[in-house]
């Protein structure tokens, strides 16, 4: 009967895991011991067999069949950037900057189907239209440009994971809100994806339908947004997204729902 | 660039929405995702539908992905998992089929061939999930203990152990076949 050392020492060595200490201790107990060659001899065997199968060739069209289920179909209704960010208006007439800072916020829906002038009638700002080649899932894309502050937010889905996706520059630290409520999705998940620093963005957190992160700095980041059930109906187009600047307290743009 | 900066540069490729990033990582993977999901499953059609499956759960779950482990064993969770629920809801298990492709080997090569593997699955088959999942990532996906460990999220020695004992049953089931 063997040790069990022995049979762990005889299986580590076929699998090619064994430390050089180790071997040594195998060669002695080899050489002394006809059960101990016989197992090895086994094992080699069998290891023999396994690797003499064939590897499975996948069906042809399988590697189509995968790419074909993660591109969504084209869109011929759901939510837009316009729909997405018509809800934006100045916190206050006090807040000069919040109106000038909002006529900065420009957004260009990808679907040439779905531009009209009034989209774009009242926008300044860095306006970035469709590119050849521009990945199916990139849907919709928002451009920001303010004083001290630019970037982009994209909003993606694919099969009911909706992904917000956040890029932003800022002198000052900047706080960004995206609420949820009666849009039917919750919140999924949050990832940064890459920041100028090694640190991950300065806060977030969630508290009820509304997400808060604190950023400084160029910060690209995900926020990842889930369908509350089956069940519910999916309004991405009442997702609102502020920012607000701790310079002077003053508030870039509020959501009208706020 | 190591393995990890790829894994990760890839994920942000596809979470960024990167068609072709896409493609690589099912490029990549497919293959490898589908024979394990054909040694567990035992036949070709549930092995196709898991590899579909876990493409989706992997796009659909990329934002979860933490790039401290290797995308590859990542990956190779979800297929384990996956062709073991197929297992669990009871799909039907096949062994080797004509779809066994002969390739160039001669008729009477690829006839004892072909029985072989079909012996060797039927043994694989014989084996406990737990049994049959260490053999086929170490002898058909060639992973390592420590990858394997991290695949199934077990211990390394409990890895040596499982091998050790899944060996010893598939020798014995595959001397039951008169193949050993």
């Amino acid at each position: 009967m063997l040790k069990e050392r022995t049979i762990f020492l005889i299986n580590a060595d076929i699998d090619g895991e064994l430390p050089a200490d180790d071997k040594k201790e195998l060669e002695v107990i080899l050489a002394s011991s006809d059960e101990a060659r016989a197992m090895k001899a086994e094992l080699l065997r069998l290891n023999n067999l396994l690797d003499s199968v064939p590897d499975q060739s996948p069906p042809a069209d399988l590697s189509e069949q995968i790419l074909s289920q993660l591109a969504p179909p084209p869109r011929t209704g759901g939510f837009s950037l316009a729909g997405l960010f018509s809800s934006f208006q100045p916190a206050s007439a006090g807040l000069a900057f919040a109106a000038g800072l909002l006529l900065t916020v420009g957004f260009y829906e990808l679907s040439p189907n779905h531009q009209s002038a009034g989209d774009t009638a009242s926008m300044v700002g860095t306006m970035v239209a469709s590119q050849p080649g521009i990945p199916q899932l990139l849907e919709n894309d928002m451009f920001l440009k303010g004083d001290g502050f630019s970037g982009t937010v994209s909003l993606r889905e694919n099969e009911g994971i909706y992904v917000l996706s956040f890029d932003l520059d800022s002198d000052n630290s900047t706080e960004i809100e995206v609420g949820l409520d009666r849009t039917g999705l919750s919140f999924g998940g949050f990832a940064e994806t890459q920041g100028d620093r090694d640190e991950v963005v300065d806060s977030v957190a969630i508290s009820g339908g509304t997400l808060r992160v604190v950023n400084q700095g160029r910060q690209q980041f995900a926020v990842f947004l889930r369908e509350n059930g089956p069940e519910k109906d999916i309004d991405a187009a009442s997702i609102t997204i502020a920012f607000t600047s701790d310079v002077g307290q003053r508030k870039y743009g509020v959501p009208e729902s706020q | 660039m190591n393995s990890y900066s790829r894994d990760h540069a890839l994920v942000k490729r596809c979470l960024s929405g990167e068609r072709q990033a896409l493609e690589e990582m099912v490029g990549l993977y497919e293959k490898p995702v589908y024979n394990a999901a054909y040694r567990i499953l035992g036949n070709p059609d549930d092995a196709a539908d898991a590899t579909q499956v876990v493409f989706l759960k992997t796009f659909e779950h990329l934002g979860q992905y933490d790039p401290k482990y290797k995308l590859f064993s990542w990956i190779y969770r979800i297929a384990v998992n996956e062709s073991i629920n197929q297992l669990k809801r009871g799909r039907k298990q096949q062994p080797l089929d004509d779809q066994e492709v002969a390739g160039t080997r001669s008729p009477e090569a690829a006839l004892a061939a072909d029985d072989l593997s079909r012996e060797i699955q039927g043994g694989l088959m014989d084996l406990k999930e737990d049994y049959r999942t260490v053999i086929v990532l170490r002898h058909f996906s060639e992973c390592s203990y420590s990858q394997i460990s991290e695949i199934l999220q077990i211990p390394e020695k409990t890895v040596k152990s499982r091998l050790y004992s899944a060996r010893q049953l598939m020798k014995e089931t595959l001397q039951a076949r008169g193949v050993h």
